[in-house]
């Protein structure tokens, strides 16, 4: 299992930033999550495997400056 | 420590209004040549039209100064002020300061907002904003203290030279029986010795029992106070209420005040974590999507940030509640304690450090080629200290850096130092020549503008070269983002009004990550409504992070989640429930717009502000050299293939740097029509009289200064 923004999920071996976005609507606003602590970003989303047990926060990250 | 000696010159006691729907309804104004003390009514129309903050610091400045004055000019101003909302506490970000002057950098108006509890405290002392003028021969600190109803002038004897003592020191003697109450504003030697001195502003941080401080660092406010012989200005205050602005509506300030602070503390340690890292979240983030400054703007990516990010700041930061401004909730003012300095007059001696910040670790960091998390911190703590603006310093330094690398100067041009990109020594050492005002240190003091001119015609440098990596605009260093890749980013500092600094429009994501903007039209929207709100906080005395760095959980399902419109109809219920002012979120846009052409017009009354100062250099724009071009071939040649439609087989990546070069920089002019045309402003980039009357500031000198410049119906 793994916690999404607080919501146990299922975790599968290999899963992928990708593979768990494809479960959520509106990914394509998503361009950095956090997992376990550690940024993840866009351009990493196709070979960051998750872990199980994971921790995963999406960062809606459309401020900075 | 040595005494100092606080000598009464001027008094002056006054009667202290009660504030009235976040209003104090006069400003202070002090003239330091003849020590004259006088207070100047408020009226509606101000009100209605600047409504407080960086307005009314812009009217009293405009007031105050000619076309023709310079920054060193005694009836130069340093304004400040708060806001109509400033200093209502548990309202996350209610506690900003804007400070306004003509700038040694630029030569025309500067704002930059600051942290710390002064203007909250000016205003519950009686006065909307301060205005200084004058010069003297000897140092002065101006003292206001609100319990007491007195202005005073002292002459100062022995103070301690740089911010870091000064502001303990006065925040002791000042506050004895109740430090809390005291906010400092104050610069130090590196303020005197170049054109980017900043302002440190404290509060008083009653856990660590210490007077911590925020920087007003942008364009050179501290040089103008240290100019003018100002050692510092002391506010005095009592305790804070939720009453204290006297709001017109206090329930409804209470319920959005109470649902905004909730929400934060709620959603903040699931977003950015600002309440414990601060914004050294965007150093990873920025890295990831190439936007990271490193080695002067040349790259956006460096392999070693980790080393100078989040996860390691989050380790060396002191542990705490650390807001800077009374009960918010974002708390992201967070610092080091008992760090030792390896250099310079603190060498061997714990100090506590306020920060470093993401612009910070990208100025003084990444772009210098410094990965070293401490190194970053000493550079932090002595540029605070000394009265310097990390920003500037990091750009400019990054500069020379490049210089020195690319042979256009050498070691008999900086004294013997040895420039290579992350050579740390060499960058302390230069951060405390700038200080002294000694060696290699004075040129960097001047700032890429001057320095550009400098090398091209004392050390014989190629000045197209020069212009071309010398990252400033209008006079003003960069900030700390690439904007190579996003042509909305490059109109968000290019047409900035003070100079490429991202307070203004920080759109890299919405326009690169996202791609919210793909066309001109969308992108000049984007360049329209947000310097505008951006503008609007700083009217207000707001700090605009928790506007759009925590945002609802529901905010993407809205059908303008950059917007994010649940904060900014709390935002309108906010202004409406202090001012009784009844507005709907569109109108704080109508509202700041009157502020923003104003200050254009300001440009344009000091010499500049037409579209042929509107202009970057290329490395905001594009890659210079073959080197950027080839460290993103893929990426370059795609575009120029696909997007452009240019035939690259068989070209040089010297043909290849060239051809895109011409149509980026085409790019942007067009950026510039569209964005002029949204903005109600002629394609030279100056307001219409259709615009200013529409936005009621077609004052006679206003139409005049328009005339002028062959603006007329």
């Amino acid at each position: 299992m793994i916690t999404l923004d607080g919501e146990k999920m299922l975790w599968q071996n290999g899963m992928t930033v990708s593979h768990l976005l494809q479960e959520i609507a509106d990914a394509h606003q998503y361009a950095v999550i956090r997992v376990n602590g550690k940024y993840v970003s866009r351009p990493s989303f196709d070979t960051y495997v998750i872990p199980d047990d994971a921790e995963i926060y999406l960062i809606p990250m459309i401020a900075g400056g | 420590m040595k005494t100092f000696k606080l000598k009464d010159i001027k008094s002056l006691t006054y009667q202290r209004p009660e504030i009235e729907k976040g209003y104090a309804n006069q400003t202070l104004c002090v003239d330091i040549s003849d020590a004259d003390i006088s207070i100047k009514p408020v009226s509606a129309e101000m009100k209605q039209t600047f409504v407080g903050g960086k307005g009314f610091d812009l009217w009293l400045l405009w007031h105050a100064v000619s076309g023709k004055t310079q920054w060193t000019d005694p009836e130069n101003a340093i304004c400040m002020a708060s806001g109509p909302m400033g200093g209502t506490p548990s309202y996350p970000g209610s506690g900003k300061s804007i400070v306004t002057s003509l700038s040694p950098l630029t030569g025309s108006v500067i704002d930059s907002n600051v942290g710390g509890y002064f203007g909250p405290y000016l205003k519950f002392s009686g006065f909307d904003a301060l205005e200084i003028k004058g010069r003297t021969s000897r140092e002065v600190v101006i003292y206001i203290d609100g319990i007491g109803k007195t202005v005073t002038i002292f002459e100062a004897e022995g103070l301690p030279e740089d911010a870091y003592e000064t502001s303990s020191v006065l925040t002791r003697h000042f506050g004895n029986e109740k430090p809390r109450g005291i906010s400092v504003v104050s610069t130090g030697p590196g303020a005197k010795h170049t054109l980017m001195g900043c302002l440190n502003v404290t509060w008083y941080d009653s856990k660590r029992k210490r007077a911590r401080y925020k920087q007003a660092g942008r364009g050179g406010l501290g040089t103008v106070f240290a100019h003018k012989g100002i050692k510092a200005v002391v506010v005095r205050w009592d305790t804070v209420t939720m009453g204290a602005n006297n709001p017109a509506d206090m329930e409804t300030m209470k319920t959005v005040a109470k649902s905004y602070s909730r929400e934060i503390v709620e959603l903040d340690p699931k977003q950015n974590e600002m309440a414990k890292i601060g914004t050294t979240h965007l150093v990873p983030i920025m890295n990831d999507f190439d936007l990271l400054p490193t080695h002067n703007f040349k790259f956006g990516q460096h392999k070693m940030a980790g080393l100078i990010g989040k996860d390691v700041y989050k380790d060396i930061f002191d542990p705490g509640f650390d807001g800077c401004w009374i009960g918010c909730t974002v708390a992201c003012s967070h610092g080091v304690k008992d760090f030792v300095p390896l250099t310079g007059p603190y060498k061997g001696i714990k100090v506590f450090v306020d920060g470093p910040e993401y612009e910070t670790i990208a100025g003084c960091g990444s772009n210098l080629g410094i990965f070293d998390p401490f190194t970053i911190i000493e550079i932090n703590f002595y540029c605070d200290a000394y009265g310097l603006d990390t920003i500037s310093v990091g750009t400019t330094m990054a500069f020379a850096m490049e210089c020195f690398e690319m042979g256009l100067i050498n070691e008999s041009h900086t004294g013997g130092l040895n420039l290579h990109f992350g050579n740390r020594d060499a960058a302390l050492e230069l951060v405390h020549q700038m200080a002294r005002g000694e060696g290699f240190g004075t040129v960097l003091g001047q700032g890429v503008l001057r320095m550009k001119k400098l090398f091209a015609s004392e050390f014989g440098a190629d000045a197209q070269i020069l212009q071309d990596i010398g990252m400033e605009s209008k006079g003003l260093e960069f900030s700390e983002y690439m904007t190579k890749e996003s042509l909305a980013q490059q109109g968000g500092y290019g047409m900035a009004l003070k100079g490429p600094q991202h307070d203004e429009a920080w759109l890299i994501f919405l326009d690169m990550v996202h791609n919210y903007m793909p066309t001109f039209e969308q992108k000049a929207e984007a360049l329209h409504w947000f310097p505008m709100f951006r503008t609007w906080f700083g009217l207000c005395g707001l700090c605009k992070l928790p506007w759009n760095d925590i945002v609802p959980e529901d905010n993407k399902d809205t059908d303008e989640p950059a917007k994010v419109i649940k904060h900014m109809t709390w935002y309108a219920q906010y202004f409406g429930a202090v001012t009784g002012r009844k507005v709907v979120p569109e109108d704080l846009i109508t509202i700041s717009e009157a502020v923003y052409n104003f200050q254009r017009i300001f440009n344009l009354k000091m010499g500049f502000g037409t579209r042929a100062q509107d202009i970057l250099p290329y490395r905001a724009v594009g890659p210079v050299t073959e080197e950027e071009y080839e460290s993103r071939q893929e990426r370059y040649d795609g575009q120029l293939l696909e997007k452009h439609g240019v035939q690259i087989e068989g070209k040089s990546t010297a043909e290849k740097v060239t051809a895109l070069r011409k149509l980026r920089e085409k790019q942007y002019e067009q950026l510039k029509d569209a964005v002029y045309e949204r903005r109600g402003w002629t394609q030279n980039g100056i307001p219409t009289i259709e615009t200013v009357k529409r936005l009621g500031i077609d004052f006679p000198d206003v139409l005049e200064i328009l005339k002028e410049n062959g603006v007329t119906m």
